[in-house]
């Protein structure tokens, strides 16, 4: 009924499991505007979830063609399985595409079916398979060769990164305005976003930056280490590494960092999964031990580790386990929490590298659905949310001339809060300044406080 | 509570119900009404204040559940209070109280009047009460929601506070395109009926003053006699549409979306037409032998029947002159109602369903002491929250009903006219029996009865819980 569209560009979005990423996802989807149904078989979820967003809830199976067809699967663009059961998941998005055109989204956890992704994807015809633990173990791991970033996330097929870092006591950034550091240091990096005090700006030339500062920096990747010697904050390469927990997670990020030439030591409480970590990962040393015991902590030498990572499934304990390793050693800390709640306690507490595995999985789905509704001529590549989803940094493909092309960006009339932090040009990366234009082609990275944009065109007033 | 909020909602509502009365403003200049003038300036006064308030947007717009209903009873009371402005200050409706009444009672659909005689108001005072019934049938919040786009995902408790029903659902995601869908609906079916109305010979004015009337399921007519001296033609044309007007939106909502089966197969309106259904036959049969004529009578008891059900209260006959079986089952269905979901007001069949089901479900635990059985709508176990909020309606109407009863007394009437008076209202039909019968009007009783009915109509059309709500102590409570 095209008379009811109130709004077209709003996608039509099943999503199957009001769990916490189904929750994030719905709540997200949702403020962007698109038309979203929730489904799970439990009453009091999917009550909740439609009482705090704008969205319709389906009580049910979401494997079976009656419930997903109560929930419009016909006229769905997208199917996003988040269940806890990856095989429910897979299940879900089968018989979706059986009865529909819609695209497919699967979580899937199980390190058995990941190295079948690939072609479980093509064989079932699903546009994307998210496995949240293998991303977040990327993503840590990036953090691990750059270990004086809070955070590390690349773009533009991984030419350029953008790196959190905090600027320490006494450094020479320390009472330095922008536009002196172009001047001063170096121009071809771009300082995006800094949070001071709980709020985060997107910093003009005249603004000055103070120790302790947390900053976002725009560069490609040859220049952030350069940078980072340059402003005297690199260290030295992690070699060794402390896991506490021995969970998916712990196995995906293990497998990454041994094959970067690192040790890796995994301390795990039950035994038959010790020994199943010691088949998967033969040149790690597992521990069958409480991680939570200092003693063995000790016995273990995390005052001599260079990392220290505790992803046990508990929040509270991985905060605990960090503080504790943060007092008796100098180990680069990551830490895991999943809840979301207490975003603000959690980064009152200095724990180091903080990551929920959560946003790294919503990030992506968003991503795709911008890129989805995005009008043809700009697509997108990826969307991170910096500073706790303040902030979002989108990287566009511009594949056909539009209002931005070929003008000066001094010229264009940039929203407030919004800014051109990128342009790989040709395969050469670029931190732009106002004469620099955007051409067909070319590979964009906005920085921005406004939400939604799906479109490069969107940057504009 | 999120007091801001609530205001900022009260504002919108006034801006909204100024806009909507410059249409009564439109037909006092079309009919040269010296009484629009009154019209004007309370439109002109709703839409500055509206305006001017709307402009300050609060900044936590987050409607929880005590937002929701506070804000929905609030509007009503402001939108009656504003309502009933024009209809005395022109002095139309020389009594304040008598103004409030019958604004009331056009916004809550009911239809009951205190004037004796309609004939000698204006038109633009005509027009205005049956406009009142259109804007209240669907809701006031409801087209707020669809015009408004406001942030934050919680407007569904406005909605919820609104509706009515047992459990109130979206028919798609999104809260605005459901409110728009509704909206639609209800404009489409008024503009049919109206159409009908104009082929059997009707002005436009009347024909759009009755089909207001009946899309909110209100019943002021525009004649003394109210129906009695309308064609077959128009009572049959009127009598399906307060029927349909009582069916579950949802229903039309499935038809749009060529869903047939599912529009069939609701279990509610299956259950309202076989009731109706049962209830003419019987009405039939006992009233046959007063008519001379079968198909009068025929019409008479299917249009009555509809008319109460539909809790419109158009009146064809006097059926307070029928036998009492005839009578009790008008008080039955009255009582009854219409669908969750409809423009009609009552208990609603799917309540009563409910309870029924209960009830034997109660029966058979007697029987089986150990049986797991869940009370099912369409297919579907009925969560156990709906099921305890059903019983607690229940309780709470019980209580209001014998404590309005209990003021009406005072008055010192005969029993039926203080029953009746009470049902009538709080199920926002309009006329009762006895001395508040189809022939008869309000106009007679005390201010404090008056009031007490003035409570149950609002109390009545927002399903208790919004008005109860007002009295609590708590609410106000930072």
């Amino acid at each position: 009924m095209p008379v009811f569209k109130t709004r077209p560009s709003g996608l039509k979005i099943i999503i199957v499991g009001a769990g916490k990423v189904g929750a994030t996802l719905t709540g997200q989807l949702s403020l962007e505007g698109h038309d979203v149904t929730i489904v799970d078989k439990d009453p009091s979820k999917v009550n909740d979830i439609t009482s705090m967003y704008d969205v319709m809830g389906c009580i049910g199976n979401g494997a079976s063609y009656h419930t997903l067809s109560e929930a419009g699967v016909e006229e769905a663009d997208i199917l996003i399985a988040v269940t806890e059961s990856d095989e429910l998941n897979l299940l879900c998005c089968t018989i979706a595409r059986q009865f529909s055109g819609c695209s497919a989204i699967s979580r899937l956890r199980n390190p058995d079916y990941s190295k079948e992704s690939k072609y479980l994807r093509e064989k079932l015809g699903l546009s994307m398979i998210i496995n949240p633990d293998l991303e977040a173990a990327r993503v840590m791991s990036r953090v691990l060769y750059m270990p004086t970033a809070l955070e590390v996330r690349s773009f533009a097929h991984g030419q350029a990164l953008i790196v959190k870092i905090k600027i320490p006591e006494g450094n020479i950034l320390d009472e330095m305005t922008i536009a002196d550091l172009g001047a001063k240091i170096t121009n071809n990096i771009l300082i995006c976003g800094v949070e001071r005090d709980g709020d985060v700006v997107i910093p003009k030339g005249s603004f000055e930056l103070k120790s302790g500062d947390i900053i976002t920096v725009v560069a490609t990747s040859k220049e952030q280490s350069n940078f980072l010697k340059s402003i005297g904050v690199a260290t030295n390469q992690i070699k060794n590494v402390i896991i506490v927990g021995g969970g998916r997670s712990a196995y995906y990020l293990s497998d990454i960092l041994i094959k970067k030439g690192m040790s890796v030591k995994i301390i795990e409480q039950d035994r038959k999964r010790c020994e199943k970590l010691n088949e998967l990962l033969p040149k790690a040393v597992i521990i069958n031990g409480d991680g939570t015991n200092t003693e063995l902590l000790q016995d273990e030498g995390i005052e001599n580790a260079d990392a220290f990572i505790p992803l046990t499934g508990i929040d509270e304990q991985n905060a605990m386990l960090a503080l504790h390793a943060k007092k008796i050693s100098q180990a680069k800390l990551i830490t895991k929490i999943n809840r979301t709640g207490f975003i603000d306690i959690i980064n009152s507490l200095d724990l180091g590298s903080v990551f929920y595995p959560m946003f790294i999985t919503s990030d992506m789905i968003l991503a795709y659905a911008r890129a989805k509704t995005a009008a043809p001529g700009s697509n997108i590549e990826t969307v991170y949310h910096l500073f706790d989803s303040r902030a979002e940094s989108i990287t566009f493909n511009v594949t056909d001339d539009s209002k931005v092309t070929d003008i000066p960006l001094k010229d264009l009339k940039i929203k407030k809060n919004t800014l051109i932090s990128y342009i790989g040009h040709n395969g050469e990366g670029i931190i732009p300044t106002g004469s620099d234009v955007i051409s067909k082609g070319d590979t964009v990275m906005v920085v921005t406080m406004n939400s939604g944009f799906d479109d490069i065109g969107d940057i504009l007033e | 509570m999120n007091l801001s909020v609530v205001r900022f909602i009260l504002f919108q509502v006034m801006r909204i119900e100024g806009i909507l009365m410059l249409l009564p403003c439109a037909v006092s200049l079309i009919y040269g009404d010296s009484e629009g003038l009154w019209y004007f300036i309370v439109a002109a006064f709703l839409i500055t204040a509206g305006f001017i308030g709307c402009r300050f947007r609060p900044k936590n717009q987050n409607i929880n559940v005590k937002e929701g209903y506070a804000s929905t009873g609030l509007s009503w009371i402001v939108m009656s209070l504003f309502g009933c402005l024009p209809l005395y200050l022109s002095h139309e409706i020389p009594s304040f109280t008598d103004a409030v009444f019958e604004t009331v009672s056009g916004f809550t659909t009911t239809g009951a009047s205190i004037l004796s005689e309609v004939e000698s108001l204006s038109h633009t005072a005509l027009f205005w009460r049956s406009f009142t019934h259109w804007i209240g049938g669907m809701g006031v919040l409801v087209f707020l929601l669809a015009l408004i786009p406001m942030s934050g995902g919680s407007n569904i408790n406005l909605m919820k506070a609104e509706s009515p029903g047992p459990s109130v659902g979206k028919l798609v995601p999104k809260i605005r395109s459901t409110a728009m869908i509704l909206y639609i609906i209800y404009l489409a079916m008024t503009v049919i009926e109206t159409i009908f109305l104009l082929f059997g010979g009707l002005s436009v004015f009347d024909s759009l003053c009755l089909a207001f009337g009946t899309a909110g399921t209100g019943g002021f007519a525009v004649r003394n006699d109210s129906f009695m001296s309308y064609s077959l033609y128009i009572r049959w044309v009127v009598g399906v549409f307060m029927l349909l007007f009582g069916i579950n939106f949802n229903a039309y909502y499935y038809i749009i979306m060529k869903q047939f089966k599912k529009a069939v197969s609701l279990e509610e309106v299956k259950t309202f037409l076989a009731i109706v259904a049962v209830s003419i036959a019987v009405i039939f049969a006992k009233i046959l032998p007063l008519y001379e004529n079968a198909i009068t009578a025929l019409t008479d008891a299917f249009f009555q029947a509809a008319s109460v059900v539909s809790t419109t209260g158009y009146g064809s006959a006097d059926f307070d002159a029928w036998p009492t079986t005839a009578k009790f089952v008008m008080c039955f269905l009255m009582f009854m109602g219409a669908c969750a979901g409809s423009t009609g007001g009552g208990v609603k069949v799917s309540r009563l369903m409910i309870l029924w089901k209960s009830f034997v479900r109660e029966v058979q635990s007697y029987v089986h002491p150990k049986i797991v059985k869940g009370v099912k709508m369409d297919g579907k176990i009925i969560d156990n929250d709906v099921l305890r909020s059903t019983h607690v309606f229940l309780a709470a109407y019980a209580v209001v009903f014998i404590l309005s009863m209990f003021i009406v007394s005072f008055d010192n009437l005969d029993m039926t006219t203080t029953f009746t008076s009470v049902l009538a209202t709080f199920n926002n039909i309009g006329p009762g029996l006895s001395r508040v019968g189809a022939t008869c009007n309000y106009g007679f009783l005390s201010a404090l009865s008056k009031w007490t009915l003035i409570f149950d109509m609002l109390a009545g059309r927002l399903e208790l819980f919004p008005m109860l709500l007002l009295f609590s102590p708590s609410l106000y409570k930072r």
